[in-house]
């Protein structure tokens, strides 16, 4: 099969599976089975997406960014000399994409079979599967702007839908309102970048010919800014869709949604949309943007570690470390390593939603029914029993196949040297910044690099603990404990297969031999002027050439000297997480007795939730309500009191004479009556009657007929 | 038989259909109307595909405009049973509570 | 004047005549059957025009389907109505006024035009096999939307006339 029918195969089998619940739920049926149907549909499209990675392996010129877009394209909305075109683009990008996508959604289908068994919304929650797995795949298959953006939004419908699948509990009700409005604020942003974007070139088409990067590399250094504050723009997209400081308060309130979504949707997928987004507009950046992204993803990957380190509820932990990491695959993209952004980004979507798929499990397993729930499970904090941490404990007894699978993606998220992905993919992304900084780019990015660092120690240190708190120790709660069961092979296979995944089954370089980066134009033409100045100030023309040779090799000590930071920050951490919660049978939280104060920021998370309601919602809505109701209320008011004013002392007298005389005189009883007797006649033309409504239209018809054929007479 | 002839004859069945769906005081009598001014729409087509274009177009067009027929028909008689169900009348002349 | 022509005045001729009864009528059986005539001329008309799959279909579906369905909403309805038709006096010549100005009207039009037809007329030895490639092809989606179409109309038509089952009835 064509590369084109394949991806049309890809996309048509979700929506399918999803459009055939629409119609079934229309007609008030119910399908006998949406879930075999939605879980065949992304099956399919599994398959196709591996034989489309075939496809990658036997042509180099699809590891070239852009890949082949030509026979994909079809015309989608010319309005004069604007044209819209909607088209597939398949490159290495596209295809590792669709295969972390339909694998992991596949993987969810699985689990969600024996998670959501017994729920009322049983079918509804495949067809909303479907629906996003649909809608994913569109992004990440379009060749431009608009198809992302369509993409992007369907998407947010979708995490809207699935946050709020519990829709009685107030909670999640509030929790899909929150994320559908906070990714709503990136998204202006995003379409005010791709405005400017298409103000500029009149295009929204990516690669290509007349694309906007073939264009973009045309640009003078004049446009320099503009370009920046258009790249900063689209990122605000990402900042959104990712959950990046300063938007990140919507993605841990989403954990209300089913695990499995929070799996697919809040950790591996949706939120790497985001990452996916930056990579693809990564030929646009310059070195501003650039700059700007990787502060963004530096501050939001230490900001949310620690805010992890005090949590309770064991997926709010796994949240807050989702928004974590994702800063790690923003700072790459900022540090100009594409290849360690997209790198980590496809062993997180394993690891991570295998975390969240063994919280599925854990909870799952210690699930009370409501009927017997007694003192011991009260809810603590706001978090429901099954989900905290304070209530589990020597799990591993239970639960030895979520307790094997999770150690593995621990190790992984972690950073445990050589035989876990994630060591590679996060030495990867901190190699990038050192690399960047050491080989002649801004100095704030040695900075970014020891942010990344101290976030890793945090990152080994709040899994581990997650770890030690939930499988080892003593039960904390007998009668939950006493409950736990293993779950069902449907949630165990899917978990033992994404920890498969967990090992470097695609290693870091086997993945930049995959993928190309694609130029950086302007900040190509940057480093020039920079290395022209070095050449300026004393060195000769040959050592700025030997300076662009050893570039390479200063990258190889860059990641050298990272990969032994990352080794020592994980095992640090470990070591930590290990004296304080393993040692001894915990009392209390020590980590809220050595941090003090800083403790009761950190469960605050920063305050940053209270600050939006009470300064931005509070103050500055209410304070623009308070400033518009005085303006209408003084000046509108006001000037209306005046002109009242005149009108009631001074023509109000003119006008009163002339009222008596010619209106009550003459107008009322002429006008008024002879209305009224039309009035009366014209009723019964409005009999009800359609036949009659009919001959007036026919009598209507004719008239027009006779003026046509008879105007060419009276107009010469 | 020249084109002028067949257009006689639609035209004529034309203004049938309009007399009869005007006049008539009976919803079956105005679907007879209306299938009337169908037939002539329909063998307006026909006589023009057959004397200026020359090939079967105009009769796609007709065969589409039969079967559009045949599901108009069967919608106007369901809402003439209904109507009927609930006035016990199909005088449209007392199906008239939309009356200002 | 052969033969062909004859029999082509004749369905001239009977096409209108009927269609008159049709509209004038009073007996609402009487004027069904009369429609059945108008309709089996105008098949014949398609047979001069050389629209011989035409021709069948118009057979089939209106005097074979749709004549039975107005007989069949007839039949229904007849139980508690008289069929005699009374035409209102004012409202029988304002529609007939209507009526003869847009035939008229249409007289005119087709008259004046210049109609470019050509010198011989569309020939073929059979209509079926080209209109079975032409659904298939040139008009494989208008087939399809309109195939939907009929689908929808029909669903919507059982579900328009079927009675609503109250509780207290099935109970």
């Amino acid at each position: 099969m064509s590369v084109a029918s394949l991806i049309f195969t890809i996309l048509l089998c979700p929506l399918v599976a999803s459009t055939l619940f629409g119609f079934s739920a229309l007609l008030g049926k119910r399908l006998p089975r949406q879930d075999l149907i939605s879980t065949a549909a992304i099956l399919v499209a599994l398959v196709c997406s591996l034989l489309l990675f075939g496809q990658i392996l036997g042509n180099p010129a699809l590891k070239q960014p852009g890949g082949i877009v030509d026979s994909m394209v079809i015309d989608w909305i010319a309005i004069s000399d604007l044209e819209f075109k909607m088209g597939f683009l398949f490159d290495s990008v596209t295809g590792v994409m669709l295969i972390v996508v339909t694998l992991v959604s596949s993987l969810v289908h699985i689990f969600s079979m024996g998670y959501m068994h017994g729920d009322p919304y049983y079918p509804r929650f495949f067809a909303f599967l479907s629906l996003f797995s649909f809608s994913m795949l569109f992004l990440i298959v379009s060749d431009n702007l608009l198809g992302i953006y369509i993409g992007w939004e369907l998407v947010g419908v979708c995490s809207y839908l699935l946050i709020g699948f519990w829709f009685e509990k107030e909670s999640a009700a509030d929790a899909c309102k929150k994320a559908f409005l906070t990714t709503r604020v990136g998204d202006v942003g995003m379409f005010v970048g791709m405005m400017m974007l298409f103000a500029k070139f009149k295009t929204l088409v990516l690669y290509g010919e007349e694309g906007i990067f073939e264009a973009v590399s045309h640009l003078g250094s004049e446009d320099i800014l503009w370009l920046s504050v258009a790249g900063c723009l689209i990122f605000c997209g990402a900042i959104g869709k990712s959950a990046q400081f300063p938007l990140h308060t919507w993605l841990p309130d989403a954990m209300e949604g089913p695990t499995p979504v929070s799996a697919l949707i809040h950790a591996a997928t949706m939120v790497a949309a985001g990452v996916y987004l930056t990579a693809r507009m990564f030929p646009i950046l310059t070195p501003g943007s650039s700059l700007f992204i990787a502060y963004i993803g530096g501050i939001t990957a230490i900001f949310a570690a620690t805010i992890a380190i005090v949590r309770w509820d064991i997926k709010r932990v796994l949240a807050y470390s989702t928004v974590s990491q994702l800063g790690y695959m923003m700072l790459a993209i900022g540090s100009g390593s594409y290849v360690a952004g997209l790198f980590h980004l496809t062993t997180h979507a394993f690891f991570k939603a295998l975390l969240f798929l063994g919280s599925g499990s854990v909870i799952h397993a210690l699930h009370v029914h409501h009927d017997d729930h007694s003192e011991h499970s009260i809810e603590r904090d706001g978090i429901p029993p099954e989900q905290d941490m304070r209530n589990m404990g020597g799990l591993r007894r239970k639960l030895p196949i979520t307790f094997w699978t999770m150690l593995i993606a621990t190790l992984s998220i972690s950073g445990v040297p050589f035989i876990f992905s994630g060591f590679w993919s996060k030495d990867a992304v901190l190699g990038s910044a050192l690399g960047k900084a050491m080989s002649g780019g801004s100095i704030h990015y040695y900075l970014l690099f020891a942010i990344a660092l101290i976030a890793a120690m945090i990152t080994a240190f709040y899994m581990f603990r997650l770890i030690f708190l939930t499988f080892f120790g003593e039960p904390k709660n007998q009668e939950m404990y006493e409950h736990a069961h293993e779950s069902p092979m449907s949630m165990a296979i899917p978990l033992i297969i994404l920890a498969i995944l967990s090992f470097p089954i695609v290693n870091k370089w086997s993945f930049e031999d995959l993928i190309m980066q694609p130029d950086q134009p302007h900040i190509h033409a940057s480093t020039q002027q920079a290395s022209a100045l070095y050449a300026e100030a004393g060195a000769s023309d040959h050592d700025t050439h030997i300076a662009g040779d050893h570039q390479g090799d200063i990258h190889h000590t860059a990641h050298n000297i990272a990969m032994v930071c990352s080794i020592i920050v994980a095992t640090l951490g470990i070591l930590l997480s290990w004296l304080l919660y393993a040692r001894q049978p915990m009392t209390e939280d020590p980590v809220e007795k050595a941090l003090g104060p800083f403790h009761t920021i950190l469960w605050n998370k920063y305050y940053v939730d209270e600050f939006y309601n009470g300064v931005i919602v509070k103050r500055i809505t209410l304070g623009l309500s308070n400033i518009f109701g005085w303006i209408d209320f003084r000046i509108v008011d006001g000037i209306v009191n005046v002109v009242a004013f005149i009108n009631r002392e001074i023509i109000a007298g003119i006008v009163g004479l002339f009222d008596m005389i010619v209106i009550d005189g003459i107008v009322v009883t002429v006008v008024g009556k002879g209305i009224r007797a039309i009035g009366v006649q014209i009723r019964r033309i409005q009999t009800g009657t359609v036949q009659n409504y009919l001959a007036v239209v026919l009598s209507g018809i004719i008239i027009l007929v006779l003026l046509f054929l008879s105007l060419p007479r009276w107009i010469p | 038989m020249r084109l002028e002839h067949y257009l006689y004859i639609s035209i004529i069945l034309f203004s049938l259909g309009v007399f009869a769906v005007l006049t008539r005081r009976n919803a079956i009598s105005i679907l007879m109307g209306v299938e009337l001014i169908l037939n002539s729409c329909n063998l307006n087509f026909v006589a023009f595909s057959s004397f200026i274009t020359r090939d079967i177009t105009g009769q796609m067009i007709a065969l589409f405009g039969i079967v559009l027929a045949a599901a108009e028909a069967a919608v106007f008689l369901s809402i003439i049973l209904s109507i009927y169900n609930e006035f016990s009348s199909i005088n449209p002349d007392q199906t008239d509570t939309l009356k200002g | 004047m052969d033969w062909t022509q004859t029999l082509f005045w004749f369905f001239f001729a009977m096409t209108i005549g009927s269609a008159v009864f049709v509209v004038t009528v009073r007996n609402l059986v009487h004027a069904a059957f009369w429609l059945m005539i108008t309709l089996f001329c105008v098949a014949a008309l398609y047979v001069f025009l050389k629209a011989d799959f035409l021709a069948a279909t118009q057979v089939v579906v209106y005097v074979g389907g749709i004549l039975v369905l107005v007989l069949f909403g007839v039949m229904m309805t007849s139980g508690k109505l008289d069929l005699n038709l009374k035409l209102e006096r004012g409202q029988m010549i304002s529609s007939g006024i209507i009526s003869i100005a847009l035939l008229a009207i249409l007289f005119l039009i087709v008259r004046r035009t210049n109609w470019q037809t050509a010198e011989t007329q569309f020939d073929s030895e059979g209509t079926t096999s080209s209109i079975g490639e032409a659904i298939m092809g040139e008009f494989l989606l208008p087939f399809e939307v309109v195939s939907i179409v009929l689908l929808i109309a029909l669903i919507g038509a059982v579900l328009i006339t079927r009675k609503e089952v109250k509780k207290e009835d099935a109970a």
